[in-house]
């Protein structure tokens, strides 16, 4: 197995551990607050590792940039997602302020 | 008189549509005949976003941007690995709560960035922005929220060429629930309900 692999697997195995942690705080935590917490920045962090540790694996250069798209969105996504349900879970109520 | 946005702010347009075609070309790949279908799609995606957000004069700061990046994975490294700490051991180390902040940026999108990158600190949770007041949530209510979140501004500002307004009363960092006190949610912040 050359060093290239082995490399990306780790990460790979990092992003998977952060995914796993992401879970095991949504079970855990208390309140609805804390965990998105736990989901947004696992999320962000174990998705991040999974594109690194994918990267050297791709056939050409736009399936890496696509794939760094993908991470871009889903960060946007995410964080804006869990604004939103926390917003609704405080409020109950409103409209944007954004 | 007014004049359709296409019209009255040509670079804005200029640098959208670019922006649009390197996404669909990440999207699909050197293939010119998917220009076909692509390039309607850019200039749908042109107009709705000049509808939907108003061209402004300021651009973004690349040499901010340039810090900025590294920074936010720094950051959003960090606040994986304080998430993952704090579930994975066995005693949860929690105790949330809320803090306010009292956010000095204008434009919609610095608020926008402000908002979301907050999300992705370590500790901290973005939860609502009722004017210039942002409730923010933290794992932990004993960490300090204002200094990080100060620093963070500051450095969105730069990336949006903002100067921030000198500081008056930011720290309105009001913490709840109060510590020791049995939990009770003060009104107006509704406790999750089943």
């Amino acid at each position: 197995m050359d060093p290239v692999q082995l490399l990306s697997g780790a990460f790979l195995l990092v992003g998977a551990f952060f995914f796993i942690a992401g879970t095991v705080g949504l079970i855990r935590l208390p309140d609805r607050f804390s965990r998105l917490h736990a989901l947004t920045k696992a999320d962000n962090v174990g998705l991040g590792f999974i594109v690194l540790g994918l990267m050297p694996l791709t056939p050409d250069l736009f399936y890496g940039l696509k794939l760094v798209l993908v991470w871009l969105l889903v960060v946007i996504a995410g964080a804006t997602g869990a604004h939103l349900i926390a917003k609704r879970a405080l409020r109950g109520d409103g409209e944007d302020v954004l | 008189m007014h004049r359709h946005p296409v019209f009255a702010h040509p670079p804005a347009v200029l640098s959208r549509a670019i922006g649009f075609a390197l996404i669909w070309l990440i999207l699909v790949g050197p293939d010119s005949a998917s220009w076909i279908v692509g390039g309607p799609f850019i200039i749908a995606a042109t107009l709705a976003s000049l509808t939907l957000s108003e061209p402004r004069d300021r651009s973004l700061s690349l040499s901010s941007l340039a810090g900025f990046v590294p920074y936010f994975l720094r950051e959003s490294l960090r606040g994986g690995l304080d998430v993952a700490a704090r579930v994975m051991l066995p005693r949860l180390r929690v105790r949330p709560g809320h803090q306010r902040y009292r956010v000095r940026l204008q434009s919609p999108q610095a608020r926008l960035v402000f908002i979301d990158t907050i999300s992705l600190l370590p500790g901290t949770l973005s939860a609502d922005l009722r004017g210039d007041l942002a409730t923010v949530h933290a794992l932990d209510i004993e960490t300090d929220v204002v200094e990080d979140l100060t620093a963070l501004e500051q450095r969105v500002a730069d990336l949006f060429g903002e100067t921030l307004a000198p500081v008056s009363d930011r720290t309105t960092a009001q913490r709840s629930p109060a510590d020791g006190a049995p939990t009770r949610e003060p009104p107006g912040l509704p406790e999750d309900r089943p």
